[in-house]
């Protein structure tokens, strides 16, 4: 096994297996755990406070834990996390960091809480008004709020010179996934589009520093390789809140599709704003989510996420969007016809999917894209 | 010979053609999927047309069942399959509403007759042939009884389209307060209908509009449907097997 091949393997092992990676990422660090919610959680304040933030992005569990908290058309992100927690699986976790970004994590927060107070939740308000400056100074307020809280759970103190410390690291492991993303599109057989999902999923489950190091390496191993002449010629952008499960991404790789880009929540969104490089910690991060345009998450005034993806389908030569609607998840759901109107307008192939991230079956889903591919071909 | 075979949810069709397109024989059976359909349906064309099964040059399966059939030279999906067969039989048409037993769709076509884009239901079953048979059940009729039924109906009451189960609880509701079965058929077929063209309006409805699958037997849902789009919808003969015919015409493609 070549090292690409090896790196692939490890890191595709470590966002398959969770908890065990979360569990190992403690055990070798010695640092403590926070657990994030989806979507812009600081994790600088977690690593500034010496510890390690994960991702809370569901899972394929299912169960009826979680009936005693949600109604049915609750997400099933939040439902396979709520399961999770009522199972005590994050118990790992030193700390739990809510995101408050739809109607659902707005109204659960209080029932986790009272459902699993070993977990310390803290809560993480954004504005609505993210641009103002009034918007600004509430988000400095509300971070440096969170840090206190942090400080509190986690018994520690976080310095200003530690959080500045870390976003300059934040801004390098961005750096570096923008880096991977360029990279990886002349790779298609290589990194096909469940590998390049496992790779960016990995991030979530490990100690930043440790992830870096090894996307480095992918990426010089990589940059020394051949670019690969694909005989997948259809190229596709996917948006949304997340590609999950796997089984949805291997009907892409099944019928030829190139995926190209993304303007996911849980990949590029995630690092494809970097903030500025000067001014106080508050003002950096706060900053940073001000600049993050064309999410469904915050709120944007312009509207500018149709706009973007033409852009990115122009870029990248696409030759289509697809929407991956998580089921239930209405911030995305309310981007849907303006996105459908405005791609029309300009004459890009859409394809609609909707999911959950538990399908039992995914013969729906793969008529509609196996159809898509015989319509774009 | 040229077959195309199309294994449903809940039937099996296939249609036989000869090199100049000419259909020799096209057959239903009542059961689809992980049955004995798929073979009963291939005796019957080969019957049909009273040939042997080497006659038969190539072969394309379409439909829910189609990633588990062996006997295939090529897999296509109903989407490009409804589409091919409905364009030989209506050449202007450019709305396909096909609506089988366990799911429905909506394909638009461009001037070419090639897929526009197209919509199809989710997991849930209010809309399709499964409503039918719920209806029946509850009316305690034959499916192929329901749209005379309907035709005899006065005042249509209001049904559910959102939900199979919620619709087959109103029903019930209604006929427990007397209110006659002609008139409860006939508002669970404008039930059903609402469900199609608001699938329909996702990507928009142009003429000529174009009704295939099993539900299109049923006369009451075309007229119902007509009503709500406010534009005539072509009936095609044999509407069950349209995605099998279009199977059939990918596979005498295969050898162009």
């Amino acid at each position: 096994m070549d090292r690409v091949a090896e790196l692939l393997e490890e890191l595709k092992t470590i966002a398959r297996n969770p908890k065990e990676s979360v569990e190992i990422a403690l055990r070798d660090t010695g640092k403590k755990g926070v657990g994030c919610f989806p979507i812009y959680a600081p994790e600088e304040l977690i690593y500034a406070a010496g510890a390690i933030p994960f991702g809370m992005w569901g899972g394929p569990i299912k169960g009826n834990l979680s009936d005693r908290y949600l109604q049915t058309f609750c997400c099933s992100v939040m439902k396979a996390n709520t399961e999770q927690a009522l199972l005590k699986q994050y118990d790992i976790l030193s700390a739990v960091l809510m995101t408050t970004f739809c109607d659902t994590l707005k109204c659960v927060m209080e029932n986790w809480k009272v459902a699993s107070p070993q977990l310390n939740i803290i809560p993480i308000v954004y504005p609505q008004n993210r641009k103002t400056p009034s918007g600004i100074q509430f988000f400095q307020e509300e971070l440096t709020r969170v840090k206190k809280e942090l400080e509190e759970k986690l018994n520690c103190r976080i310095s200003e010179s530690d959080i500045q410390r870390s976003i300059d690291f934040y801004d390098e492991y961005r750096e570096k996934m923008n880096q991977y993303m360029e990279v990886v599109r002349g790779y298609p057989d290589t990194i096909d589009a469940v590998t390049r999902h496992l790779i960016i999923k990995a991030s979530y489950f490990m100690d930043k520093k440790n992830y870096i190091q090894k996307m480095d390496e992918l990426i010089s191993e990589l940059r020394k390789r051949q670019i690969e002449t694909t005989g997948r010629e259809k190229r596709i952008i996917l948006s949304g809140l997340m590609a999950e499960p796997e089984e949805l991404l291997r009907i892409f790789d099944e019928n030829g599709f190139h995926v190209i880009g993304d303007d996911l929540a849980q990949e590029s969104r995630q690092f494809r704003e970097e903030g500025p490089s000067e001014g106080t910690w508050q003002s950096r991060m706060a900053k940073r989510i001000a600049q993050q345009d064309g999410c469904a998450f915050l709120y944007d005034a312009e509207k500018t996420r149709g706009h973007l993806l033409i852009q990115m389908k122009e870029r990248y030569q696409a030759d289509a969007i697809v929407l991956i609607q998580m089921k239930f998840c209405d911030p995305e759901e309310f981007d849907y016809p303006i996105l459908k109107k405005e791609l029309g307008e300009a004459n890009t192939p859409l394809l609609y999917l909707e999911i959950e991230q538990q399908m039992d079956s995914p013969e729906q889903i793969r008529t509609r894209i196996q159809s898509f591919a015989e319509m774009l071909a | 010979m040229y077959l195309g075979i199309d294994i449903g949810s809940s039937s099996s069709k296939a249609v036989l053609l000869d090199v100049q397109g000419q259909i020799k024989g096209s057959a239903v059976v009542n059961v689809g999927t992980g049955s004995t359909g798929p073979k009963k349906v291939l005796d019957s064309v080969i019957q049909q047309a009273g040939i042997h099964i080497h006659d038969i040059r190539k072969t394309v399966v379409t439909g829910y069942g189609r990633m588990t059939y062996q006997d295939a030279d090529k897999q296509i999906t109903e989407i490009s399959c409804h589409a091919k067969g409905v364009v030989y039989l209506v050449k202007n048409a450019r709305t396909i509403i096909d609506v089988g037993g366990q799911d429905a769709k909506v394909i638009r076509l461009d001037q070419t007759g090639s897929v526009e884009n197209f919509v199809m239901n989710d997991k849930c079953a209010a809309g399709t042939g499964r409503f039918l048979e719920v209806m029946a059940r509850v009316l305690d009729c034959q499916v192929n009884e329901l749209s005379h039924l309907a035709e005899k109906g006065h005042e249509g009451v209001s049904i559910s389209s959102t939900c199979t189960v919620f619709a087959e609880s109103e029903m019930i509701s209604q006929l427990a307060t007397g209110k006659p079965i002609e008139d409860i058929a006939l508002g669970a077929h404008r039930s059903i209908a609402q469900r199609i063209v608001g699938l329909a309006n996702r990507i928009g409805v142009s003429e000529e509009v174009v009704m295939t699958g099993g539900v299109a037997l049923n006369e009451s849902v075309v007229n119902a449907i007509e009503k709500e789009i406010g534009l005539p919808v072509v009936r095609v003969e044999n509407p069950q097997v349209v995605g099998a015919l279009g199977a059939a015409l990918f596979a005498r493609d295969l050898e162009k």
